[in-house]
């Protein structure tokens, strides 16, 4: 909230401004009768439980960091969504490690007060595609307070191309308005066929798909017919109108090798562009990541199953890494989180990490950080 | 080009003297490997041509006596002769096939599928350089074991629950075994890489760990080792 | 994992290693100015002391009588050897899950071993004080332990204690009596409570015989399967079986409604209460852990990792003492702990065998050190126990 080229008046009045804010939240945490907290741990480990869904001394807590800032006390939020992403599971019950996880951010979710407008699936909900697989994610999703949109990743599609993925959930590309924003999802892990001339199984093309460093793929794509569809959504939106786009695929280019990559991505951002405020809020890179590229900011969700280490190149300068993960703790690293949405249109992205203190990466700290050269980190090749 | 003139010269030289297989002192194994190298093809006609030094020999095969070698194939000949006259004390002989493809026999040992273009696989042999088969064969095992490891990094069956090395590490990356032996948290103790990946296997991927010189964890540290080649150490990066 | 940033109220300098204090004492003047050479084993880190307090024979004798001294309390019943006693493993001889202060009063946690304490990276179970120095003087002014409304309280109590000024000059250089010279003389005795010779040290060192069979299968046990070694592993230069950071295993989260005590205590600290009286005075702000230190949700019901030498003889386990056996606590880890939304990613259950836990308790026996003997004579300094 200081910028290098403030007055020392304007610091001395920033600082205020801040001190009568902490003032207002130390004020609201005494007030603790104004505010109920959501305890329905015991009906929920009752109703889990006769589902067998978990164990029943399962609870849900508040997510302190996360909660939302007091009524009237941050005018510039419009409203909350929250994400759980990348659950990447097996059919091996409940006790699986990443069916844990996956339950672990439903719960999360669900203690959050107040419970924020919708949630977002940031796609690969399955590990192989399978329709087991897509099955449990669907139960582990349902004990979602809130409305979820979902979102398809490339582990849920390449086993079957989608059929059992659209049948569950609906169109794999769509858009929706809520209070305001205008809301793209799309399906960005497209690949042009590699399957069909090597012979491949679905399984195997899956297992290749699955396979981050498996360079028989394809690099992901949106593809010339989503453009289409996307240019033509977006006409009748007013150029003021703030953008949300929901991908899997990062909808820039940071690494072809680990398919950190959108091949069109140059042609999407265009189609973006003469929006005022766009954001792209992107799965698959399980990682705390952040980019600037014009007007369009760029957020990656925290995975529920993995982290990932950062790719050898292409590292947006925008980006705070976050330190390597111990793999003793299979939930340091991952997480869930929220996002703010803010009047102006921009978003503040909440990292909820399992294991570590929470980052908050801002859009006034993506929009006032300009880097030389105009702030834009294009991939190293 | 000062190598034509040469090799014109020596053209002329060789199809004067017709010889073939004239060995001028050289130790009994050299002078049975040059026997096996000019010997080979009785029913073709070859070629000898001699560098000045009377050690370095170019055996040209199918081009018969009377018959004038092809100019491609004489320049390839004097390409071969003066390349040979680095090395200055050796007795050398080079069989040029009509595929082109050149077999060297030097220092009692013979190197084969030399192709033209490539470097030659003349090495200083008082070092003992491996041959270019060897080099080939030891290429071909190396790449056998790290692509079995390949195979079980990016495998379930290594782990108890379906979790797989590649996912946490693709590539290899933020594996780092260039950094061991190191002091490794985990563990408590300085730790190889093997030690970490044990550990690895038992807890992340909740499966039983491998013996130290069980073929699977071999082929696992091979893999691991191969990815590094080349690659400056960030850590948490690949 | 959560990592414990230490936070100095008040401070002493920086830190110097011993060897570096060492050479600073060899210009010392008089004689009990010595500074003491602590009783480490070679190949080992020695415990880290504060610059303005090296140890000296003095200052070793006044803290022990200190320790000792149960007329600074309140009621005159409790002294650090109350809950900290040599005939138990410097912890508490009472048995009783918690430790009990003036009147009998009962606090919320089971009170760690002095022994080796000074190795340690930070004190108390939540880690809420760097080292012995800042330690040592908090139990003073807990309603719960000492009693004493302020530090003021003590002191004037001890002003009426007339052997004590002659031993704050020997031991300070001047008769005056404060609250800095009482933690700085307790803790210097306290590190002289080293004891690393145990079984299992010398079955490191080589010899095959210094443990049972069982205990060798409960050592390849603890570094595998069991996994206890990531938190309570024995570093060869600092074997004290802690990672001496903090987590939640669940000891005690089915008592506590997290977010209400969380967002109270949190308020509450903020508003100036001091964490020490909720931590021991409060049964459910207890539970909070590293959170009423750090405020951090990462930190919601950690603990810190307790060293294990001696553990044989500190009986009752955990910060609460809900685990009133050894195999009460490796049943406690065979199930994962409890679990909670905060549980340490690191817990899960272990599918342990009944030998094999039998084999982990065998082992967790020859964490015992060989030389307590040494301590014999403080033992005669202890208070009668009251009949159990």
């Amino acid at each position: 909230m200081y910028r290098n080229d403030m007055t020392r008046k304007e610091i001395e009045r920033a600082f205020a401004e801040r001190s009568a804010a902490d003032e207002r939240l130390i004020q609201s945490l005494q007030n603790c009768d104004r505010r109920h907290f959501l305890r329905t741990s015991l009906k929920f480990a009752g109703m889990a439980a006769a589902a067998s869904l978990v164990p029943s001394h399962a609870f849900q807590l508040v997510n302190v960091a996360n909660a939302a800032t007091p009524e009237g006390g941050n005018p510039g939020v419009a409203f909350r969504f929250a994400y759980v992403s990348d659950s990447h599971l097996y059919a091996r019950g409940m006790t699986h490690r990443f069916a844990r996880a996956a339950v672990k951010a439903v719960e999360d979710v669900n203690a959050l007060d107040p419970q924020p407008d919708f949630v977002l699936f940031g796609g690969d909900l399955a590990q192989l595609g399978r329709p087991d697989e897509l099955a449990l994610g669907q139960q582990i999703l349902k004990d979602l307070k809130a409305p979820v949109r979902m979102m398809v990743g490339e582990h849920d599609w390449y086993l079957d191309l989608g059929e059992k993925w659209k049948e569950m959930f609906g169109p794999d590309h769509y858009s929706f308005d809520h209070k305001g924003i205008h809301f793209v999802v799309l399906n960005s892990v497209v690949e042009k066929d590699f399957w069909t001339a090597k012979g491949y199984t679905p399984e195997q093309r899956m297992a290749i798909v699955s396979g981050l460093d498996d360079s028989r793929q394809s690099s992901f794509e949106v593809g010339e017919p989503q453009r289409a569809w996307l240019k033509q959504d977006l006409a009748k939106i007013d150029k003021k109108t703030p953008l949300i786009v929901f991908s899997h695929s990062p909808l820039y280019k940071l690494y072809r090798g680990w398919n950190f990559w959108t091949d069109d991505a140059e042609l999407v951002q265009a189609i973006l562009k003469p929006f005022q405020t766009v954001t792209v809020i992107h799965g698959h890179t399980h990682q705390l990541l952040t980019n600037r590229i014009g007007n369009i900011q760029f957020h990656g969700l925290l995975s529920t199953a993995w982290p990932w280490p950062y790719a050898p190149e292409g590292l947006p300068a925008y980006t705070v890494q976050m330190f390597r993960p111990d793999p003793f703790n299979q939930f340091d690293g991952c997480g869930d989180g929220s996002v703010d949405v803010l009047v102006k249109g921009h978003v503040d992205k909440h990292y909820n990490l399992w294991s570590r203190n929470p980052r908050i990466v801002t859009a006034r700290e993506l929009a006032g950080n300009s880097l030389p050269g105009g702030g834009y980190q294009g991939p190293s090749y | 080009m000062k190598a034509t003139l040469v090799a014109g010269s020596l053209l002329l030289g060789t199809i004067a003297l017709g010889i073939l297989g004239v060995v001028a002192g050289g130790s009994s194994d050299v002078e049975s490997a040059r026997r096996t190298l000019v010997g080979a093809q009785p029913d073709w006609a070859s070629r000898a041509v001699w560098a000045c030094d009377q050690r370095k020999l170019v055996v040209v095969e199918g081009v018969r006596r009377g018959e004038k070698i092809p100019p491609e194939r004489a320049q390839l000949v004097a390409d071969v002769l003066m390349d040979l006259m680095r090395f200055c004390n050796e007795e050398i002989t080079v069989r040029i096939g009509t595929n082109q493809m050149m077999t060297v026999a030097a220092n009692g040992r013979v190197y084969e599928n030399y192709v033209p273009g490539g470097p030659l696989p003349i090495v200083k042999a008082s070092f003992g350089e491996p041959t270019q088969r060897e080099q080939a064969i030891w290429k071909a095992e190396l790449d056998k074991l790290v692509a079995e490891g390949d195979r079980l990094f990016h495998s379930d069956e290594i782990g108890g629950n379906g979790v797989a090395c590649a996912m946490c590490h693709p590539n290899a990356s933020n594996a780092h075994p260039e950094t061991y032996p190191k002091f490794q948290t985990q563990l408590k103790k300085v730790a190889l890489l093997r030690d970490m990946v044990n550990w690895c296997i038992l807890n992340p991927l909740e499966g039983k760990e491998l013996a130290p010189d069980d073929p699977r964890m071999r082929a696992l540290e091979a893999y691991i080792l191969a990815q590094r080649r080349g690659t400056p150490l960030d850590a948490g990066k690949h | 994992m959560a990592a414990f940033e230490r936070r100095r109220r008040r401070g002493p300098g920086d830190r110097l290693s011993f060897a570096a204090l060492s050479a600073l004492a060899a210009l010392a003047l008089a004689a009990s100015a010595q500074t003491l050479v602590l009783p480490v084993p070679s190949g080992v880190l020695p415990p880290e002391v504060p610059a303005d307090n090296p140890p000296t024979a003095a200052k070793v004798e006044l803290g022990k009588k200190l320790y000792f001294d149960t007329r600074i309390s309140t009621d005159g019943t409790v002294a650090c050897v109350t809950c900290h006693d040599p005939r138990s493993g410097f912890a508490d001889p009472r048995g009783k899950p918690t430790s009990a202060g003036v009147g009998g009063a009962l606090g919320t946690r089971n009170a760690p071993t002095v022994l080796n304490a000074a190795f340690l990276a930070s004190q108390f179970w939540d880690g809420r004080e760097p080292t012995l120095e800042e330690q040592a003087v908090q139990p003073l002014v807990n309603s719960i332990e000492h009693g004493f409304a302020n530090q003021a309280a003590v002191l004037a109590k001890l002003k009426t204690l007339g052997e004590y000024p002659p031993l704050f000059q020997a031991a300070f250089g001047s008769p005056e009596i404060s609250t800095q010279r009482v933690g700085q003389a307790i803790a210097s005795f306290e590190r002289t409570l080293l004891s690393l010779d145990a079984p299992i040290d010398r079955f490191l060192a080589g010899d095959a015989k210094a443990i049972s069979a069982s205990a060798q299968r409960g050592w390849e046990l603890y570094n595998a399967k069991a996994r206890c070694n990531t938190c309570h592993g024995r570093i060869d230069v600092l074997p004290l079986f802690t990672d001496d950071l903090f987590h939640n295993i669940g000891v005690g989260v089915k008592r506590i409604d997290f977010p209400t005590v969380a967002r109270r205590a949190a308020a509450a600290v903020e508003a100036g209460k001091s964490i020490d009286e909720l931590a021991l005075g409060n049964a459910e702000a207890s539970e909070l852990g590293l959170f009423l230190v750090t405020r951090e949700q990462k930190d919601m019901g950690a603990f810190k990792t307790p060293q294990l030498r001696n553990v044989a003889l500190t009986a009752p386990y955990m910060h609460d003492g809900s685990q009133a056996t050894l195999l009460a606590v490796i049943e406690f880890y065979d199930r994962g702990g409890e679990n909670n939304p905060y549980l340490d990613g690191g817990m899960r259950p272990l599918a342990l065998t009944d030998q094999e836990k039998a084999d982990l308790v065998a082992l967790m026996e020859t964490f015992t050190s060989r030389d307590l003997a040494r301590f014999a004579e403080l033992e005669k300094l202890a208070p009668k126990l009251a009949p159990k």
